[in-house]
């Protein structure tokens, strides 16, 4: 089962801080519900594992992450990621996401993604998947949206932006919850909770769907 | 003395009379014997990994963790059936199949490794804990695609083979290319036509999806050597055999048991590789080892129907008398050719697919095709590919009709093969028993009013307000049962005849047993009415028993609309050799000659004295007591009856659709059904048969469908998609009959159970096309769901 999405969304802070956040896969990984990366093998090559609830079943899927181009200048980043969940489904996903300015300082993400899954998530889910991608994609912009925002605001009295992506790169690479302290810039700067997203939830979703239905069907009265 | 004679043959309950069904007291109480009814000691349970991907190879399995959980007594993988030479196994097609899949993965949802437990939940926590490594490979879910010529080789392992069972592979994906009829002489006619019409025209994959799902328990006896197993299966005997020719284990030491059976539907035709495992493991461990698969199982990996890419073509006069046909099919048989057809027919009896209608020139061209998809190709309610045959000429008929300008009925009635044409040889061969299609089609459009129904739809399509578009459909079919004739007709080399033993007992008494095995087909009622008619002994007192391969004689099975036409047979056949060793007894115990007696329902009397006669029962207790000298003792009989020729039943339906404008949503207004199945033997059992087969027509035409998406996931294997009619969804049937018995079967039956299914399906799909036949539509594929009709409905410009 294959489905292509095209994205954008607005990102509250600049190119430049946002980049910072694309850039590094922790942090990136992080925006992304349910997900971490678990090994950096090299430089390009990571492991990680993505979670995703349906109601009481908890699908793990554990996989693989490429970086196949990095390009600050066009502030680009393709990757190719690729995972399994022992109880039958895999998924794979090759996204392209490019940051461009947008008024007022701000940028936004623009975003191309072609997913295929396979297994019992394709056999059951198909109807939903747009539905549970978009509303993932939507999270995963959200936080990255904010990420950026408090980089944004770290990077300003610094006013150097390599020093503080490199200090978000060595705090993220711990374990745990990679974005607990977020960079000690940012920290600094704003005082926030750890922004990393919550674990897709598809009861949750449901829910979603279920009042984003009826908001509609008022809405369109009014 | 005598009771009336009407008196006597109601008695009997013998042909003809509505004898309700007597399966029923047991089923209705909870007190059928299903094959998961069935619990032994020490019964171990069996659960299958399965490919979560359509292509790919097995990198590696690791069954360390699976051993580990309490409960769990083996895994077998492929690696392990190979010393046994069971890691493959032939189809019914001449094929393999994987029985685990070896190396590599041919479609989702195929067995990979099999975990034996003590009990079921251990089994299934096994199964999650098998790990199981892929590598993906590109899949081939189209069978255009398959065909290409950088298309992905499907079966390595048949890499280098351009012969397969049924000739020359012209590609690595190519099972055969299969012909019929005269190639020549239909392109001669098509040449020098005043009129051709072609159509495309897909029969999408679809399940049988029997209520129960296939499953075994299979019993190894160590110390004596003997494998009992029962099995969800329309052939037992056939299943005997190959478990013989697989295990090695002598014939004789395998017995197979088709319990009750919980619908069949050519779902339970083929052999799967859950019951070879399942065996395999039985003999392995020592103990009798269950499986039964689930819901999703079932439509996943087992017995698919039809997939059939069909271009119809028909050339015909000006004013509409058809000249000749062509076609062409590629057909979609999934990973491996499992197709369950005679042997020697690799697209069943497709080449019925001139119909009903007298066409001089014929040919139709198949060609199998591997995808990576589930195999199968099952007969799912009808006989072997007729269902396709059908939908191919009656939509061509419609769409020449719509070319023409002629109604659907006017140009049926100038194609149809005359009543006097009987005995009919069609183009492709076949000799039609006998028909009478005018008759019923009059009766069928007077019984609806059916030119008031075309002056209604006129009526509303003329009305720019009218909320509904209104379609009538309208189907002329013939169909060809009863494989089959032995010298054309095999099963893995066995000819496909059927068997009846009758043993008439010294109360007067008897049983029957079978070669065939009832799935819901009422066998236990209609065989002991034939039976009770040919030997005058009532119907309540004859018991049939079937499916067990240790009492029953040798059988082909129940499948193919064949009990009837062929085990109904053999048991009048064997019923006339008791008849006419009765005679003999009774004229001895009369002291007269046999030429003095005749027969009279329930007895043999002198000619033209009614006070002298001896009735069966009499007759039975001397068989036994004081038979005449020479005469060996005893009054039985066993009869392996092989079919002369096919029968062919027919029917006119006529099917009435309000299509909503804005929605798509169809309601069956009027579904008109007239089936002439020859002799009637239990007309009650028939209108029963007849409404489950329109009810499962009804499933196909409007909602059933396994799609796949392009990575060969399979989409909607449950039954929250899968379209399964309840009785909110079906409509009311109306049913008729005409009868044009079969002149070469001993009682004149034809079979029935398929025919409203084979001739319900293209009804619908007439009428919903009917319904935007002014707008210029000539087809649209089935299935008839609301969204698709609405998208048809936005297409036509209908709906914005």
């Amino acid at each position: 089962m294959e489905v292509v999405l095209d994205k954008t969304y607005p990102v509250a802070a600049g190119v430049d801080a946002a980049w910072v956040i694309l850039a590094n896969m922790h942090e990136l990984a992080t925006c992304m519900p349910g997900a971490q990366i678990t090994e950096d093998i090299d430089a390009t090559h990571f492991k990680g594992a993505v979670k995703v609830k349906v109601g009481p079943a908890v699908a793990a899927f554990a996989g693989t992450i490429e970086i196949l181009t990095l390009d600050a200048s066009t502030r680009t980043l393709k990757m190719m990621g690729k995972g399994a969940d022992k109880g039958g489904s895999s998924a794979s996903m090759e996204l392209t996401a490019n940051l461009v300015e947008a008024e007022g300082g701000l940028s936004t993400l623009v975003g191309h993604a072609e997913v295929i899954v396979n297994g019992k998530f394709a056999q059951f889910g198909g109807r939903m998947m747009t539905s549970v991608s978009d509303m993932i994609l939507a999270q995963f912009a959200d936080v990255f949206s904010q990420k950026a925002a408090v980089q944004q605001a770290a990077m300003a009295p610094a006013e150097a932006a390599p020093v503080a992506a490199d200090a978000a790169a060595a705090d993220a690479s711990g374990s745990a919850p990679a974005t607990d302290a977020a960079a000690p810039a940012a920290a600094r700067a704003v005082p926030v909770a750890p922004i990393v997203a919550q674990e897709f939830n598809a009861l949750t979703f449901a829910w979603q769907m279920i009042k984003n239905f009826f908001a509609g069907l008022f809405g369109r009265k009014t | 003395m005598n009771a009336p004679l009407s008196d006597r043959e109601k008695a009997l309950m013998g042909m003809g009379e509505s004898r309700l069904r007597k399966e029923d007291a047991r089923f209705i109480q909870g007190k059928g014997n299903y094959v998961d009814d069935i619990k032994m000691p020490g019964m171990l349970h069996m659960d299958i990994v399965r490919a979560p991907v359509a292509h790919a190879r097995i990198v590696r399995i690791n069954k360390e963790a699976a051993l580990k959980i309490p409960g769990v007594i083996a895994v077998l993988t492929a690696d392990d059936l190979k010393p046994l030479k069971l890691h493959w196994m032939p189809t019914l097609a001449g094929d393999v199949q994987a029985v685990l899949a070896d190396a590599k993965v041919h479609f989702q949802m195929q067995e990979v490794a099999v975990v034996i437990a003590e009990d079921r939940y251990a089994a299934a926590d096994g199964v999650e804990a098998v790990e199981v490594e892929y590598e993906e490979l590109q899949a081939v879910v189209d069978p255009f695609d398959a065909l290409l010529p950088d298309a992905p080789v499907l079966r390595e392992d048949l890499v280098g083979k351009t012969e397969g069972a049924h000739g020359k592979r012209k590609h690595h994906n190519h099972i055969f290319n299969w012909q019929a009829g005269d190639k020549e002489a239909t392109d001669a006619a098509f040449a020098s036509a005043a009129v051709t019409v072609q159509q495309d025209m897909l029969y999408p994959r679809v399940h049988p999806c029997p209520l129960e799902t296939c499953g075994c328990v299979a019993s190894f006896d160590p110390i004596r050597g003997e494998l009992t197993t029962w099995i969800t299966s329309q052939a037992p005997h056939v299943v005997r055999t190959v478990v013989s020719m697989l295990s090695g284990i002598p014939e004789s030491k395998v017995r197979i048991i088709s319990p009750d059976i919980g619908g069949g539907f050519g779902n339970k035709v083929p052999i799967y590789p859950g019951y070879v495992c399942a065996i395999v493991a039985s003999i392995v461990l020592g103990r009798p080892v269950k499986w039964v698969e689930d819901r999703i199982e079932n439509l996943s990996s087992t017995g698919f129907a039809r997939d059939y890419h069909m271009t119809g073509e028909l050339a015909a006069t000006a004013d509409g008398k058809i000249l000749a046909l062509r076609t062409h099919v590629t057909a979609d048989h999934g990973a491996f050719d499992a197709c369950a057809d005679p042997s020697k027919f690799p697209a069943g009896m497709f080449h019925i697919c001139s119909g009903s209608y007298d066409i001089a020139a014929a040919h139709c061209s198949v060609d199998g095709v591997y995808t990576n998809k589930a195999p199968g190709g099952v007969a799912y309610r009808c006989s072997f590919r007729v269902t396709e045959a059908v939908y191919l000429i009656e939509r061509m008929v419609d769409v020449l009709a719509q070319k023409l300008g002629m109604d659907k009925a006017e140009i049926r009635s100038k194609n149809f093969i005359k009543r006097e044409q009987f005995p009919y040889k069609s183009a492709f061969g076949f000799e039609y028993d006998s028909g009478d299609y005018q008759t019923a089609l009059d009766q069928v459009l007077e019984a609806v009013d059916y030119k008031g129904l075309r002056a209604e739809q006129a009526a509303k399509r003329a009305d720019p307000d009218c909320p509904t578009l209104m379609g009538i459909g309208l189907v002329s079919f013939t169909e060809v049962v009863g494989a089959g004739p032995s010298k054309i007709c095999d099963i893995l080399g066995v000819g496909m005849f059927d068997s009846c033993e009758i043993r008439v007992h010294p109360t007067g008494s008897a049983i029957a047993r079978m070669g065939t095995i009832s799935q819901g087909q009422a066998h236990q009622t209609t065989y002991a009415q034939i039976i009770a008619t040919e030997l005058g002994i009532s119907s309540e007192v004859i018991q049939v028993e079937e499916g067990d391969t240790h009492t029953a004689p040798y059988g082909l099975g129940t499948y193919g609309s064949r009990s009837t036409p062929v085990a109904g047979a053999a048991i009048a056949m064997a019923a006339r050799k008791i008849h006419a060793k009765a005679k003999t007894i009774a004229a001895h115990l009369m002291e007269v000659s046999e030429a003095d007696l005749e027969w009279e329902i329930d007895r043999f009397k002198v000619k033209g004295n009614d006070a002298k006669f001896k009735t069966m029962t009499d007759i039975a207790w001397a068989a036994y007591h004081q038979p005449p000298a020479g005469l060996e003792p005893g009054l039985e009989a066993t009869y392996y009856y092989d079919p002369p020729n096919f029968t062919f039943p027919f029917g006119i339906y006529l099917c009435v659709v309000d299509i909503d404008k804005a929605t798509g949503e169809t309601k069956i207004r009027r579904f008109y059904a007239l089936d002439d199945c020859g002799t009637r033997i239990n007309p009650m059992v028939i209108e029963g048969q007849i409404h489950g087969g329109l009810t499962e027509g009804f499933a196909v035409a409007m909602g059933q469908l396994l799609s796949f998406d392009k990575q060969g996931n399979i989409q909607g294997n449950s039954l929250m998609d899968y379209f399964l009619p309840t009785a909110v969804e079906t409509p009311m049937w109306e049913t008729d009959f005409t009868v044009t018995p079969s002149p070469h079967h001993p009682i004149g039956a034809k079979g029935v159970a398929e025919s409203p299914h084979v001739g319900s399906i293209p009804t619908f799909t007439s009428a919903m096309v009917d319904a935007f036949a002014h707008l210029g539509v000539t087809h649209f594929n089935m299935p008839h769901t609301s969204y698709r009709v609405w998208q048809q409905l936005k297409a036509s410009g209908i709906v914005g």
